[in-house]
């Protein structure tokens, strides 16, 4: 594919769809040299389907996958990728913002609008560090 | 101090990404509520010129329904369409909404044109304090309506 973004290098993070493992605040380093959706669990900064904002979500499922959906299966074409929130409504609640945006809302995301890979949080000090999985994986492994 | 601070805005990223929270659809306008007060309006009209039991019975149940839908689609504009910025354009809208989604009720429970009527002329001053705050510019897909 060849695909090089000429997306950011450094981004801050608003909203809560990520809590706890990314914060309202934090500041990232990204790797805007992508050719291909990296594996799940990997968090991605991507130009969000509907609304064209750039956002941040984890990806669930990759190319050729399949996804639960509206109570049977999606598989995902061979330039999609799932992404989903690391927080449930109540979780982003508790970071005071209502429920979360991602794939179970706007669909599978194409390649084209992949834009990042999330590599390190450099700011708040405090939380300096890798991304944590996602929370219900960490427990699993 | 000084040069920390400039240490920190040397490293501040320049790009926001949102961990995205809810999606209104962005699209809203008062015509929806209006139509589902105009068939309320237009069956009490047919109720009041029809004897038939059945067709009263049937009648009061479609005007409750109807009425049920303005009712949450004036919700839908009083709460995802109005900013509190707005309220500097129109000082009144809160008491606006609450006098509008009153008159819903009282046209659930009412067979009096005058009260329907009275409903499509709240919705009118919705539509124009939609239309004050830019409503008709910026919610509609491809200038809808014409």
């Amino acid at each position: 594919m060849g695909r090089v973004s000429a997306g950011p290098w450094r981004v801050a993070v608003t909203e809560g769809s990520m809590a706890p493992a990314i914060l309202p605040g934090d500041w990232l380093l990204v790797n805007p040299r992508l050719t291909a959706w990296p594996a799940p669990g990997s968090v991605v900064v991507f130009r969000e389907p509907l609304s064209e904002a750039l956002a941040i979500k984890r990806v669930e499922a990759g190319p050729g996958q399949q996804v639960r959906f509206g109570g049977g299966f999606l598989t995902l074409a061979d330039d999609e990728a799932w992404l989903t929130a690391d927080a449930d409504e109540k979780t982003a609640a508790a970071v005071g913002f209502g429920p979360p945006i991602d794939s179970n809302r706007f669909g599978p995301v194409s390649l084209d609008d992949l834009v990042a890979r999330v590599v390190f949080r450099y700011a708040p000090l405090r939380r300096v560090g890798r991304i944590a999985p996602r929370p219900s994986e960490g427990a699993a492994a | 101090m000084n040069v920390i601070n400039q240490f920190l805005r040397m490293l501040s990223p320049k790009v926001v990404v949102r961990a995205h929270c809810d999606l209104p659809c962005g699209v809203y306008d008062p015509e929806q509520a209006r139509i589902e007060a105009e068939s309320c309006y237009k069956i009490v009209e047919k109720y009041a010129g029809n004897e038939d039991v059945a067709f009263r019975t049937r009648a009061i149940h479609i005007k409750e329904e109807r009425a049920e839908l303005v009712k949450h689609h004036l919700d839908v504009l009083w709460h995802d369409y109005f900013k509190p910025e707005h309220l500097e354009k129109v000082p009144n809208l809160h008491d606006l909404f609450w006098q509008a989604t009153k008159q819903v009720s009282k046209v659930k429970a009412s067979t009096d044109l005058a009260d329907a009527k009275k409903l499509l002329d709240l919705i009118d001053q919705v539509d124009a304090a939609w239309k004050a705050t830019g409503g008709n510019e910026k919610t509609r897909v491809a200038g809808r309506p014409s």
